[in-house]
């Protein structure tokens, strides 16, 4: 205990005293086997900050960012979360896995209950919160994301793109300091991205900390405040996203955004 | 995967979407286009419509036309001259009016069958409410306890004002159904904490478990049996002894936990990671994930299976007849045993099989409903 608070310390002394950072990866390496996923990544999310996280397939964006929620073990270096040190300690990372909240590319709802269980099970069992006032605030996130009146559906019954918003607001539920999010609208027909995207950047909007891996262009540019471009495991290149996108200064990023804009 | 299948399969009516034409539908044409749609469909059809008028005939002429239902006593000895003279054109049903209560009851005590009898009704009284959705929660738990609390005390005897009857002379249907009860009511939680621990991240706790299932279901129920009842007491302390029914009861179980484990595993193995991910994500701890996600989805899409193995244990408890308990189809076969009675072994085993029938049947049917209640979520 008194370890991670001496390391906290001396970790704040290190940045901007205003604001310490939401998220923090320090030279991680991870190896799938022989496979070199992830190879010395630096990485600081500030909070408040909303980072876009685009690059090929197969770059290791998505196990960078399960390696913050610990979906993922990494193997080298440091991850710090909300001023937690992720380890095989149990209780930080249940606290951690409390304070972030994570929205994957299929879903993952769970199909034998409805929209409004999916909502009320985390803050039920991990939050211990009476189930009458669950309710309530599930009622509450599934009418900011457009869709109360599917609260007693199953979720095999609504669209993809309204099962990737109740993802969202069954994140939210949760209260999460950090919403991560996987490609969430890469599974998606294209007229039910709009909805998913429009439901982030309100969320974004609220002043989360969000990480977000996706493709969307449009949405890096309107509310993104850092885009990080990642290939073969390493971050390539980092910065706002105008800049990085209308001047590339790697051979990597131009070679992947024209390969992205010709896609679209 | 299994997801896949049963959408397309829901799917397909909906790509009919127009109602279909009226003279499509109706009896006439159900038969039309069913039986007799072609000449070789219709040949099969009256073919098999014939044989089963034939047999339809024939059972009947045996079990009720020319069927036997009372035979003359001379002192305590049946007179079954009657029925032998029939030479199987019809049933003998005296033998079961005469014997009924010894196939049901075995060699309990006569003047005290009341006791198992209500033991029985105990018992369907207990799968009843167990059945029941409106009650599913944890008021079955003393519910069961005190059933079959009742249920020993009921049997044994021995306390208020009952007389003791030791287990020795227990029989017939109490014993089938308190072998299965016992046995399932404690196999399916072993054999779910069983597949969980071969899914274990633990090696410790993954290699006792791959152990229990591997040597438990690799070798037959009936020398698992012989065990328990010979070799069992050669571990225990002198003087210790373990009731005999006992013995058999924890072979049974251990047994079934085997093999209810694999189908378990089987439901778990088919639920996709993001499950997993999704309720850790969401900080849920293991128990749980495990119990609020996991295995209510993993069991509902395995009941199929579930059942079919509880059906299989609840006819597998009559080997326990090699180690000499009588459970309902051993004392269908000794009641035959009495002179009199020999070669009247029909009549008795359809006896027996209609009970087994009758609760293996209503197992059947309640997973069907129970299927197709629980998943309903699946449905559109
Ligand atoms: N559980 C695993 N075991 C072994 N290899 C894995 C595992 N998960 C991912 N990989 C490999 O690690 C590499 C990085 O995968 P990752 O999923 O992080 O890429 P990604 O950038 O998210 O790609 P995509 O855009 O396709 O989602 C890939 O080569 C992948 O095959
Ligand atoms: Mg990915």
């Amino acid at each position: 205990m008194g370890d991670t608070i001496e390391t906290e310390g001396r970790f704040a002394s290190a940045m901007r005293a205003d604001a310490p950072p939401a998220i923090v990866l320090q030279d991680v390496n991870k190896w799938f086997g022989a496979l070199h996923v992830l190879r010395d990544i630096n990485l600081t999310v500030a909070t408040g900050e909303r980072v876009v996280v685009c690059g090929p397939s197969g770059s290791g964006k998505s196990t960078m960012i399960r390696c913050i929620n610990r979906l993922e073990q990494h193997q080298q270096g440091k991850i710090m979360v909300d001023g937690i040190e992720l380890s095989d300690d149990l209780r930080s990372l249940d606290a951690i896995r409390r304070e972030v909240g994570m929205v994957f590319q299929s879903f993952n709802l769970f199909p034998h209950l409805t929209v409004l269980e999916n909502c009320t099970l985390a803050p039920i069992w991990v939050r211990r919160m009476p189930k009458k006032e669950a309710e309530e605030l599930a009622m509450e996130y599934l009418e900011r994301v457009r869709i109360p009146e599917q609260a007693k559906k199953y979720p095999g019954q609504l669209s993809g793109g309204q099962q990737q918003r109740v993802a969202i607001a069954r994140a939210l539920c949760m209260k999460p300091k950090i919403m991560l999010f996987d490609e969430p609208t890469s599974a998606l027909d294209p007229e039910m991205i709009k909805e998913v995207l429009d439901t982030m950047v309100m969320l974004a909007e609220t002043g989360m900390t969000m990480i977000c891996v996706t493709h969307e262009m449009g949405f890096a540019r309107q509310v993104a405040d850092r885009v990080v471009f990642m290939d073969r495991g390493e971050i390539v290149e980092s910065g706002e996203p105008e800049a990085l996108f209308s001047d590339p200064k790697t051979d990597r990023l131009r070679l992947f955004l024209s390969q992205i804009l010709r896609g679209h | 995967m299994s997801d896949v299948t049963l959408n397309a399969a829901a799917a397909s009516p909906e790509a009919a979407p127009r109602a279909a034409p009226v003279t499509s539908t109706g009896t006439v044409a159900w038969l039309r286009a069913n039986l007799f749609s072609s000449w070789i469909n219709t040949a099969v059809s009256l073919a098999l419509a014939y044989l089963l008028v034939r047999w339809t005939i024939g059972f009947i002429d045996w079990a009720f036309i020319n069927a036997i239902w009372t035979v003359p006593m001379q002192g305590n000895v049946p007179q079954t001259q009657a029925c032998r003279a029939l030479e199987g054109s019809g049933a003998c049903w005296a033998v079961i009016g005469e014997k009924h209560r010894f196939i049901l009851f075995g060699t309990y005590p006569y003047e005290e069958h009341w006791r198992p009898l209500l033991v029985c009704a105990l018992f369907i009284a207990l799968y009843v409410v167990s059945a029941m959705r409106r009650f599913w929660s944890w008021v079955l738990i003393p519910i069961w306890v005190g059933t079959l609390t009742l249920i020993g005390v009921l049997m044994w005897g021995g306390v208020l004002g009952l007389s003791y009857v030791p287990q020795e002379r227990w029989g017939g249907l109490p014993i089938t159904l308190i072998l299965s009860t016992f046995g399932l009511a404690f196999a399916f939680p072993l054999a779910v904490l069983v597949a969980l621990g071969r899914r274990s991240k633990l090696p410790a706790i993954k290699t006792l478990c791959v152990l229990y299932v591997e040597l438990v279901r690799g070798v037959p129920l009936i020398s698992l049996l012989f065990m328990a009842s010979v070799m069992f007491p050669l571990f225990l302390p002198e003087g210790m002894n373990i009731d005999k029914l006992l013995r058999a009861q924890v072979a049974i179980t251990l047994f079934a936990g085997a093999y209810l484990a694999e189908v378990v595993r089987a439901g778990l193995q088919t639920l996709p990671r993001g499950q997993y991910e999704a309720a850790e994500a969401l900080g849920l701890s293991y128990w749980h994930k495990t119990g609020l996600i996991i295995l209510p989805q993993a069991l509902r899409l395995v009941i199929p299976p579930l059942v079919n193995t509880f059906i299989g244990f609840f006819k597998d408890t009559s080997l326990v007849l090699i180690i000499g308990i009588f459970d309902l189809l051993t004392a269908g076969k000794t009641a035959i045993v009495e002179p009199a009675w020999q070669g009247f072994g029909i009549e008795v085993y359809v006896f027996v099989g209609a009970i087994y029938l009758v609760f293996c049947f209503a197992m059947s049917k309640y997973s069907q409903d129970l299927e197709r209640d629980l998943n309903q979520h699946r449905r559109r």
